[in-house]
C-alpha cells in the first residue's frame, strides 16, 4: 500500500512510541487518548454515566488516537493495518448516514464514474479525507476497466 | 433379507456390509473431483504457475496474467497485498524451501512473515501442496498471531428468545468463550437478542465480546450504537463474479473496514473454500487458490483478521479428497501472512462422531487465535448458523480431549451450580433492561425456564409481534450501548453495568483494532502484539501450566486416587 497512499506522517501525533512499552494505550500511555469530546479515559466512570455527563459521542475514538494506533501497526510490521486505521481517522468526521451512503456508492455496478468521482471531491473538500478519496478513485478507474460502472 | 447373487446363488452384501451401510459417516456426502468446474480442493492442473514481475515500483505480472488483463481481485492483492520491496526476492524462493521455514521451529515466526509478505496467491498455493496436515499443524503452531489460544461460540436460538440466548451467552462466557456470536431467524427480532447476547456475556464473565451476524449496514449500525461489540460477517470471495453476486468489490470492503475502525470497533472478514463453486463461478480454480485471493484481500484492505476454514461452505471442501486438508491450509495461510484466524469448525458438515474430530483436531492442536469460530454453545436444533461442528453436547467431550493431550481448548468444566447461577442472573439482568427500555416484560416463569432448559424447546413461547415491536422502538429511538449500562445499573446490576461500560470504553482507545485483540475478565487486552505468539520448538510458545492446568484438569465425574467412591471433580 505503501507508495499508492503515502503515510500522513506530517499531521500526525509526535509521541515517539514503543508497541512493547506503549501498548496498550487505556492502560500504558492513557494520557495520550482523549474520546473526540475532549475528555480522558478517567472522565468515563459509572458516575458520570448515571450523571448523564456521558453521550454516545464520548464513546468514539478520535482521529488522533487513530493515528496513534496508525503508528504502533507499522512499528510491528503491519502497514496495511496501519493505512486502514488512516482511512479511519479520516472517516471520525464524516456521519454515519454519510459513511453508509458512501459504502453502497462502492458496491458493483450502484455508480457512475463521474458519481465515485463527486465522492471523492466531497471527501477531500468537506473532510480533508485525502487517503479515502484517492481509494474512491482508485475504484472508479478499476470499476471502469472491468465493467461495473453503473450504466 | 438378503440379495441373491444371480450367477453363484450366493448373498451380494456380507454382514460386514451391512454394519458399515449403517454408520452415520455413510450418510455424508461425498463427490469426485471435476477440476473443470472447480470442484477440486487443492490441487488443480487448472492453477495458474506462480510468478511476478516488477516494473517501476509497480507489479505488472501476477501468476501468468498481464497487469491489463487483471481481474478486480489481481489488482488489488497486486497493489495492496504484496510488498512490491521484495516480491522478486521471496518468490525466487523454492516453495519447498519456504514449506522448511514455516516448519522448522528454529526459523523465527518474523522471518517467515518477512517472505510471506511478497508472495503471489499461486505460490502461497505451491508452498501448501507440499505439505502434509502434520507438518501443517507444526506451522500453525507457531504462525498463529497470539500466543494464547482463544475460542468463539454461536449463542442462538430456534425461536430467536432473547432470554434463552441471555442464558446460554453467560453459560458460554463462564465456560471460557471470549467472543459470542448470534444471528437470527427473524431478522427483525435483531436489536433484542443483540441486546440479551451483550447482557447475558458480560453476566456470565466480564470482557467478552459480542456480535451480531446481519446484512452488512445493519451489522455496522448496530455496532456504531455500541449493542455489538466487534463484527465477522464481512464476506469476500475469490473471484470477481461472485464478489459481484454479493454486492461488493474488495473496494467497498475495505471502504467498510474503515469505517468500523473509525467508530473504534473491532472487526475481521470472513471466507473460505467452497464458496465459489457453490455459487458457480469458480473459473476452473482449485477451492484453496481462491480462498488464498480472499486472505490476501483481507490483508491488503488493512483487516487485522479473517473467519475462515470454509466455514458455511464446508459440505464442499468437506465431500471432495484431501478436503479438509485444504482446509487447515487456509487457517495455517491467514496466519502466515500476519492475520488474526478464526479458524472454522463452524458450520456442521459429517453425521461422524470420528469425522467431527478428525476435522477439529488440525486446529485445536496448533491452537488458533479461536479453535472454533462457532462452537455452538447450543443444541443444535437451537443454531441459526446451521448447524455447527460441536455443540453444547459436546462440553464434556471437549474438556475431556483438553485434559488427555494437556493441550489448551480454551474452555474449562463449570459445576453446574455456578452455571445455574449465572444463568438465572443473566435473565434476570435481561429482565431489568426490557423493563427500562419499556421493552415487553419477561416473567418469572421465563427465567426458570432458561436457567433450567437445555434448548429453547423447554422455554414459554414469547409474544412474537411484541417483542417485534419492542425491537422496532429500540432502532427507531436510537437506544445505545450506553443505555444498557443506565438500565442495568438502575435495575441494580451494577457489576454487569461496570462490565458493559468497560466493554464499550475500549473503543476510545482503539486498543482492540490491533491484530487477534481480545479483551481478558479484567479488561485488558491481549492481543499478537502484548501476547506475541513466540513459539520455537519444545519447552517454548503457550503450554497450559499453573492455575490452567489445575483448571484443564477439572472434569464432571473425576475421583479420588486414595478413594474411588469420592468425586473430587
Amino acid at each position: 500500500m505503501k507508495g499508492r497512499y503515502e503515510p500522513m506522517t506530517s499531521a500526525e501525533h509526535t509521541a515517539d512510541l514503543d508497541p512493547r512499552r506503549d501498548y496498550p494505550l487505556a492502560t500504558r500511555r492513557p494520557e495520550l487518548l482523549r474520546t473526540p469530546t475532549g475528555k480522558r479515559l478517567d472522565d468515563i466512570t459509572m458516575d458520570a454515566v448515571l450523571a448523564g455527563e456521558v453521550t454516545p459521542a464520548d464513546l468514539r475514538i478520535a482521529p488522533e488516537t487513530l493515528r496513534l494506533q496508525a503508528q504502533i501497526a507499522d512499528a510491528v510490521g503491519r502497514p496495511q493495518l496501519g493505512q486502514n486505521f488512516r482511512r479511519a481517522a479520516e472517516l471520525t468526521a464524516v456521519p454515519d448516514e454519510k459513511v453508509l451512503a458512501i459504502y453502497n456508492a462502492l458496491r458493483p455496478r450502484a455508480s457512475t464514474r463521474e458519481e465515485l468521482h463527486a465522492i471523492a471531491e466531497e471527501l477531500e473538500r468537506d473532510y480533508s479525507a485525502g487517503l479515502c478519496a484517492a481509494m474512491v478513485r482508485e475504484a472508479a478507474d478499476v470499476y471502469e476497466r472491468r465493467g461495473i460502472l453503473a450504466s | 433379507m438378503h440379495m441373491t447373487n444371480p450367477a453363484g446363488g450366493l448373498p451380494s452384501r456380507s454382514k460386514r456390509t451391512e454394519v458399515l451401510e449403517k454408520r452415520p459417516v455413510n450418510l455424508d456426502g461425498f463427490v469426485e473431483e471435476w477440476p473443470e468446474v472447480g470442484m477440486v480442493a487443492m490441487d488443480s492442473p487448472y492453477d495458474p504457475e506462480p510468478g511476478v514481475r516488477v516494473e517501476n515500483g509497480v507489479i505488472v505480472e501476477m501468476d501468468g496474467r498481464r497487469r491489463a488483463d487483471f481481474d478486480f481481485l489481481d489488482q488489488f492483492i497486486a497493489d495492496h497485498a504484496i510488498d512490491v520491496a521484495v516480491t522478486e526476492r521471496a518468490m525466487a524462493i523454492p516453495a519447498a524451501e519456504i514449506a522448511h521455514m514455516l516448519v522448522d521451529p528454529r526459523v523465527p515466526r518474523e522471518e517467515v512473515l518477512a517472505v510471506s509478505r511478497g508472495l503471489t496467491p499461486a505460490k502461497l498455493l505451491e508452498v501448501v501442496k507440499t505439505m502434509n496436515v502434520v507438518e501443517m499443524m507444526m506451522a500453525l503452531q507457531k504462525m498463529r498471531a497470539r500466543r494464547t489460544p482463544a475460542n468463539q461460540a454461536h449463542s442462538t436460538s430456534a425461536q430467536d428468545n432473547p432470554i434463552q440466548v441471555a442464558a446460554e451467552a453467560a453459560e458460554a462466557a463462564l465456560r471460557g468463550f471470549r467472543e459470542l456470536e448470534t444471528t437470527l431467524g427473524v431478522v427483525r427480532y435483531a436489536p433484542l437478542v443483540a441486546i440479551a447476547l451483550q447482557v447475558g456475556a458480560q453476566a456470565g464473565k466480564p470482557g467478552v465480546l459480542t456480535q451480531c451476524a446481519l446484512e452488512e449496514a445493519t451489522e455496522l449500525e448496530l455496532g456504531m450504537r455500541g449493542i455489538t461489540a466487534y463484527a465477522e460477517t464481512i464476506s469476500v470471495y475469490g473471484t470477481e463474479p461472485v464478489f459481484c453476486d454479493g454486492d461488493d468489490t474488495p473496494w467497498s470492503k475495505a471502504f467498510l473496514a474503515s469505517a468500523y475502525a473509525s467508530r473504534g470497533i473491532k472487526m475481521r472478514f470472513t471466507s473460505g473454500t467452497g464458496s465459489e463453486v457453490q455459487m458457480g463461478y469458480a473459473e476452473s480454480r482449485s477451492m484453496l487458490y481462491l480462498e488464498i485471493r480472499c486472505i490476501l484481500v483481507t490483508k491488503g484492505a488493512g483487516v487485522q483478521g479473517l473467519q475462515n476454514g470454509s466455514i458455511s461452505c464446508i459440505g464442499v471442501p468437506g465431500a471432495v479428497p484431501a478436503g479438509i486438508r485444504a482446509v487447515l491450509a487456509e487457517n495455517l495461510i491467514a496466519s502466515t501472512v500476519d492475520l488474526e484466524c478464526a479458524s472454522g469448525n463452524d458450520q456442521s458438515f459429517s453425521h461422524s462422531d470420528l469425522r467431527r474430530a478428525a476435522r477439529l483436531l488440525p486446529q485445536l492442536l496448533p491452537g488458533t487465535d479461536f479453535i472454533c469460530s462457532g462452537y455452538s454453545a447450543v443444541p443444535n436444533y437451537d443454531n441459526m448458523f446451521a448447524g455447527s461442528n460441536l455443540d453444547a453436547e459436546d462440553y464434556d467431550d471437549w474438556n475431556v480431549i483438553q485434559r488427555d493431550l494437556q493441550v489448551d481448548g480454551a474452555l474449562r468444566h463449570v459445576p453446574e451450580a455456578e452455571i445455574l447461577a449465572a444463568r438465572n442472573r443473566a435473565a434476570r439482568a435481561l429482565q431489568a433492561v426490557f423493563a427500562h427500555l419499556g421493552l415487553p416484560p419477561i416473567t418469572e416463569e421465563e427465567i426458570d425456564a432458561a436457567t433450567y432448559a437445555h434448548g429453547s424447546n423447554e422455554l414459554p413461547l414469547r409474544d412474537v409481534l411484541e417483542d417485534l415491536k419492542g425491537a422496532q422502538r429500540v432502532m427507531d429511538g436510537g437506544v445505545t450501548g450506553l443505555d444498557i449500562v443506565k438500565a442495568l445499573h438502575a435495575g441494580g446490576f451494577e457489576d454487569i453495568a461496570e462490565s458493559l461500560l468497560g466493554v464499550l470504553k475500549q473503543r476510545v482507545s482503539g486498543d482492540l483494532l490491533h491484530t487477534s485483540a481480545i479483551l481478558t475478565p479484567e479488561l485488558t487486552t491481549l492481543s499478537a502484539i502484548n501476547d506475541a505468539n513466540d513459539y520455537a520448538g519444545p519447552g517454548t510458545g503457550y503450554r497450559p501450566s499453573g492455575d490452567r492446568w489445575e483448571e484443564m484438569k477439572a472434569l464432571r465425574h473425576v475421583v479420588s486416587a486414595r478413594d474411588p467412591e469420592r468425586e473430587v471433580g
